[in-house]
């Protein structure tokens, strides 16, 4: 059923790197409530499973010198939901982590994991060689594209990025940490995910042997509201059909600055440049919504069956800024 | 399509009765214990996991089967090379085609055989070879190992392109057939009307996935088989396994006392059942062979799609006056019955002189379809009941009272009467209970005021084709001198609670605690004959046979009585365990203190199921109620509350009738909400959601909090001596139906195609746009 792969647990990040550096197909396995499935169903190869989770350094959510947190890459998704410094200060990031997946899958998940997941097209899962898996074309392009993306699919591959969390850590102006063969590095969390164009069997930055260790994100800026909303197939154990991140730093009723992330749109977190310029300098009143919630799918290049997501992302958008603007 | 003969019933057979004809009991009068709420008498056992189900099943040596299946939906195998898998560590066995032992013939129907691993492949997920391995994984490693060379052929996996379509799956097109049905004058029907409304309906494929996969450990001892399988009917697989072996009925025993769920797609024996049973005996090892989920979508069944077209003419006081009904359905790859009892409810439902139906099933590559709880009716319930709140739009009438207007006299699809009916009260009661008219108006009072959510509320109801059961059954009823029981009966529990209600039918009918009665069942070596647990025939099958067999043991133990007392049997009667004399109140007996009983140790009655009323229809009536919120701008719907009103005649355990009707609603949420098969049309044709995440159950979050179930109890003295009528099925055909008409009432929009969800009402709110 599975692969044949060695396994390992080090108690040092030193050793993990090297071990996964050394293999020709190894993967990191954290809560595994991904990797496993992708393992049985043969979506990829791996000779070498190096768990993190001896790796004590990963655990654990907490503040930063500057007002900041941060959270290790082992934190499970169900902490990352209920902690409080999270809820209170990010909110859109704890109510993401609260719309994964189902409770058991939260509480084995990881943050990690999740920003590192594979994608979820239903040709990539099955048993279609497609582009993302070095085949030569995309199923979803003349298929069942019904959870297929509108953004940012460069017309090679057309999925959706599956996460609820890294839409908000981008929206928040998160950072990602990193450390691998030649050290550490930290990436910001609106560049962690790999565009189909430049690397289609790539989803994210990382090089081969390296590991995400944190991510953190900065002092929450003055005046900030963020909130989070899904909209799904079914109400729970469902990814995003669309989903909007918003990070807002409000002056009064007036939009001073903020960054929108839309899920379930683009390969990656898909930042809507429209929809931020739609209401920045703007108070929330409802001419101004209806703006930014047409504005929400500009550019949008519908497949054949996802033209349904043109009007749920507008009235997503419209429905979140009203929610926001109301505090 | 409609005649009467299916797996679940014999008719017109001659039965042993018990107590002979015309010497019926009377009907309850009073019950002690049937009615009440009883947990279940197996209750610990399923939930601390002591319960060994088949798949549970660890023998001594045992080994792991597993099968290789064809992965396109329409080839022809031109080689298959096992040389690899056939060295790889552990494996013991592997059959192809080319073996030997696997040259049988696999009955995919009546008239259709094919070669169990048929070199051409017409669906995904077709048998095409199989291993034995010491561990499962090796197993599937050597499935995986083996090289197949298919000439891949065109495929048609669009049930709406099959008559066109040059793809032949069979020889002599792709029509399975065509069924009709006419009375009245529908011209005339429709002339006389004063609105007539048409429309298209379409429901999607709904998918068999039970909570325990489908399959068997099967072991031989010499040349006897014993297999363990998750089945709704062991004497069903026993037959079936026996036709294809060859073997006598006597040298295979199947046992299933506890397995996890089915809804039809277990009534019969597998391909992987006869498959488990080869690779054993090639191997002299008992070989444990459970399918795995994906193969399940692929392979064990499916509520075919139906593509429905419904006219219909209404006078404007309600009546209707004409039904002109088509539809097309997929049967899959063999023939299925891929519109069977498609058209029962516009056929019965509602009273109606001039009706026309046709239903055309066609061949797809595509699993073949199997019976899916209540085939057929929540299809056409799609249609017939939003049409019906259509016309009653159209004419200005409350949708309840336009089904009450409708409420028929008689069975117009059979042309004889209900034994009794409970339609109506199902309506009517169900809709007070629910505050229907407070509801609505609040509902529409709510959408007045412009926000973006909106309300609805919505109802449908129904007739389930049979529900009567009937002959065969036979159950053995032992009481030992202790005054405790064992009730042997053939029949499986599926999860509905049937060995429940039987221990309560024992129990009230003995006058004994149901906790001192052991109940032994699904066993065809130790068991006596049933027929599978389907077509919400269990409870009114077995109940009587159950009560037959202890009105048997009763008339022993009076006839022990007369002689220990010096009474005549005529003088006697039974109050609970006592026996006493109705002339001399001081002649009274305890069973357990009857000398004889003590001596022989234990009395057995055997309850055969008597001949069901002639010339008339035993049929389940239901309705159901439901409020949504429906969010406008994400095409969100929340289901507020559902209430479901049955009329199964008697109420034999309240909690599991009740559970009956909210799992019955869970289901049709299913239906009509989130399931659906998608294939890959217009390319590979291959199935891309099989799997538990991308096909669809509802969750916990999709099911209302507050879900009701109002019993219209009406005990029918003429179905049989419980007066209990079938349940399992008629609590899941209205669901969806309701759901829609609901939807409409809160947005104007009519979703006539399931499902229901963000992504189906968002392409109706663009359309709606323009
Ligand atoms: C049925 C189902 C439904 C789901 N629904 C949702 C949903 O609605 N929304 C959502 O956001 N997610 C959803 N998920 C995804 C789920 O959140 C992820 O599976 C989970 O977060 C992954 O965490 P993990 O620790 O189990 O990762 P693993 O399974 O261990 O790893 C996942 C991948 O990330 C890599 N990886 C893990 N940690 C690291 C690290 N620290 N550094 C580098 N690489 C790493 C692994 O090599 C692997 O490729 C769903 C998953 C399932 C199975
Ligand atoms: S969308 Fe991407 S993952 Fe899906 S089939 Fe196309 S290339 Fe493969």
């Amino acid at each position: 059923m599975l692969p044949n792969f060695a396994y390992s647990r080090p108690r040092k990040l030193t050793d993990a790197v090297a071990h996964l550096a050394d293999a020709k197909n190894g993967r990191v396995h954290a809560g595994g409530t991904d990797l496993i499935g992708c393992l049985r169903d043969g979506i990829f190869k791996a000779d070498t499973l190096v768990s993190i989770s001896g790796l004590t350094d990963l655990h654990g959510i907490e503040e930063t010198g500057d007002g900041g947190l941060r959270i290790g890459a082992l934190a499970t998704i169900t902490q990352v939901a209920d902690h409080p410094l999270v809820k209170e200060r990010y909110a859109g990031l704890a109510q993401g982590a609260s719309e994964v997946a189902s409770p058991q899958l939260r509480n084995q998940g990881t943050i990690g994991g999740n920003l590192c997941q594979k994608p979820r097209c239903w040709y990539y899962r099955g048993e279609f060689h497609c582009l993302r898996k070095g085949g030569g074309a995309c199923f979803a392009a003349e298929g069942d594209n019904t959870f297929h993306c509108l953004f940012g699919s460069d017309d090679v591959c057309h999925i959706t990025h599956p996460s609820d969390t890294a839409p908000n850590l981008a929206a928040l102006n998160a950072t990602v940490h990193i450390t691998g063969p030649e050290g550490k590095r930290t990436v910001a969390a609106d560049a962690f995910h790999m565009p189909p164009s430049v690397d289609v069997q790539a989803e994210t930055v990382l090089r081969p042997g390296e590991i995400v260790t944190a991510v953190t994100l900065p002092p929450p800026p003055k005046g900030l509201r963020s909130s989070y909303r899904k909209v799904r197939a079914r109400r729970s154990w469902d990814f995003a059909l669309a989903g909007v991140a918003l990070a807002l730093q409000f002056d009064g009723d007036t939009v001073r600055n903020g960054r929108v992330f839309l899920s379930g749109a683009a390969p990656v977190p898909w930042r809507s440049q429209p929809v931020e310029k739609a209401i920045i300098g703007k108070k929330l009143d409802d001419a101004t919504i209806k703006k930014a919630a047409k504005a929400s799918v500009e550019g949008a290049m519908p497949l054949a069956k996802n033209g349904y997501k043109i009007g749920l992302f507008q009235g997503a958008v419209a429905e979140e800024l009203t929610k926001i603007a109301a505090g | 399509m409609t005649t009467e003969k299916d797996i679940y019933y014999t008719k017109d057979i001659p039965v042993p009765e018990t107590p002979p004809p015309g010497e019926e009991p009377a009907p309850w009068k009073r019950t002690r214990i049937i009615g009440k709420r009883v947990p279940r008498v197996d209750g610990y056992e399923r939930v601390s996991g002591t319960a060994v189900y088949p798949s549970d099943v660890i023998l001594p040596n045992m080994i792991h089967g597993a099968i290789l299946r064809c992965p396109h939906p329409h080839a022809m195998v031109k080689k298959v090379d096992i040389s690899k898998a056939e060295k790889m560590p552990g494996v013991r066995a592997v059959i192809t085609g080319d073996s030997p032992e696997a040259d049988l013939m696999w009955p995919y129907s009546g008239e259709v055989r094919t070669k169990l691993f048929d070199p051409h492949c017409r669906f995904e997920g077709e048998t095409v070879a199989a291993v034995a391995a010491d561990t499962p994984y090796q197993a599937w490693d050597a499935v995986r190992a083996i090289k197949v060379s298919y000439d891949v052929k065109k495929h048609l996996v669009d049930e709406t392109e099959a008559l066109t379509s040059e793809v032949s799956i069979h020889e002599g097109g792709n029509k399975v057939g065509v069924q009709t049905h006419h009375r009245g004058d529908v011209e005339k029907g429709f002339a006389a009307a004063d609105a007539v409304v048409a429309a298209s309906y379409r429901s999607a494929c709904e998918i068999h996935t039970p909570i325990e996969l489908h399959g068997c450990v099967a072991n031989w001892d010499g040349g006897a088989l014993t297999l363990w399988e998750s089945t709704q009917g062991v004497y069903s697989v026993q037959s079936g396994v026996a036709e294809v072996l060859g073997m006598p009925l006597s040298k295979v025993r199947v046992i299933g006392h506890y397995m996890g769920g089915a809804f039809g797609s277990k009534l019969q024996a597998g391909k992987y059942t006869i498959i488990a049973a080869l690779l054993a005996r090639k191997t002299a090892r008992p070989v444990k062979l459970f399918l795995s989920r994906e193969e399940t979508y692929l392979a064990v069944g499916n509520r075919p799609p139906a593509n429905m077209t419904l006219k219909a003419g209404v006078k404007k006081d309600g009546t209707l006056t004409a039904l002109d009904f088509t539809c097309t359905g997929a049967s899959g790859a063999y023939p299925a019955g891929g519109t069977a009892l498609v058209d029962w409810l516009i056929r019965d439902l509602y009273a109606c002189p001039n009706v026309r139906t046709e239903c055309t099933d066609v061949y797809i590559n595509a699993g073949p379809a199997r019976p899916f709880r209540a085939p057929g009716h929540p299809q056409a319930s799609w249609a017939l009941e939003q049409m019906m709140d259509a016309l009653a739009e159209k004419i200005g009438m409350d949708p309840v009272a336009i089904r009450l207007k409708n409420v028929p006299d008689i069975s117009q699809g059979r042309d004889r009467p209900y034994t009794t009916t409970g339609l109506r009260e199902c309506i009517a009661k169900g809709a007070e209970a629910f505050g229907w008219e407070t509801a609505r108006k609040a509902a529409e009072e709510h959408n007045r005021n412009g926000g973006p959510i909106k309300r609805g509320v919505g109802m449908g109801s129904c007739v389930w084709f049979v529900g009567g059961g009937g002959p065969p059954s036979t159950v053995v009823i032992k009481l030992f001198s202790d005054g405790s029981v064992n009730l042997n009966m053939g029949a499986s529990d599926i999860g509905t609670g049937t060995k429940t209600v039987m221990a309560l039918v024992a129990a009230e009918e003995l006058g004994v605690k149901p906790e001192v009665i052991q109940i032994e069942n699904a066993d065809t070596g130790t068991t006596q004959y049933a027929t599978p647990s389907g077509g919400s025939k269990t409870v009114p099958t077995e109940a009587p046979t159950v009560r037959n067999a202890a009105i048997a043991v009763k008339q022993e133990l009076l006839k022990m009585a007369a002689r220990e007392l010096d009474a005549e049997v005529s003088d006697l009667r039974f109050d609970a365990d006592d026996i006493l004399s109705s002339k001399d109140s001081s002649q009274k007996v305890n069973i357990k203190d009857l000398s004889e009983l003590k001596k022989r140790g234990v009395v057995m009655g055997v309850g055969y199921r008597g001949p069901n009323p002639e010339n008339k229809s035993v049929n389940p009536f239901a309705a159901q109620f439901c409020e949504v919120e429906v969010n406008t701008h994400t095409g969100e719907v929340e289901i507020l509350r559902f209430l479901g009103t049955n009329e199964s005649g008697r109420v034999m355990d309240r909690l599991t009738f009740d559970c009956q009707v909210l799992g019955g609603i869970t289901m049709g949420i299913g239906f009509g909400m989130t399931e659906w098969r998608a294939l890959d049309h217009g390319q590979t044709g291959k199935m891309l959601n099989k799997n538990w995440h991308d096909y669809k159950l509802p969750t916990a979050l999709d099911v209302p909090m507050d879900m009701t179930s109002v019993p219209i109890e009406m005990p029918d003295p003429e179905a049989n001596n419980t007066g209990a009528k079938g349940l399992g099925e008629p609590v899941t055909i209205p669901t969806a139906g309701a759901i829609a008409n609901a939807v409409y009432h809160a947005t104007g929009i009519r979703m006539t195609d399931t499902p229901i969800n963000p992504i189906t009402l968002n392409r109706k709110f663009a359309e709606k746009e323009g």
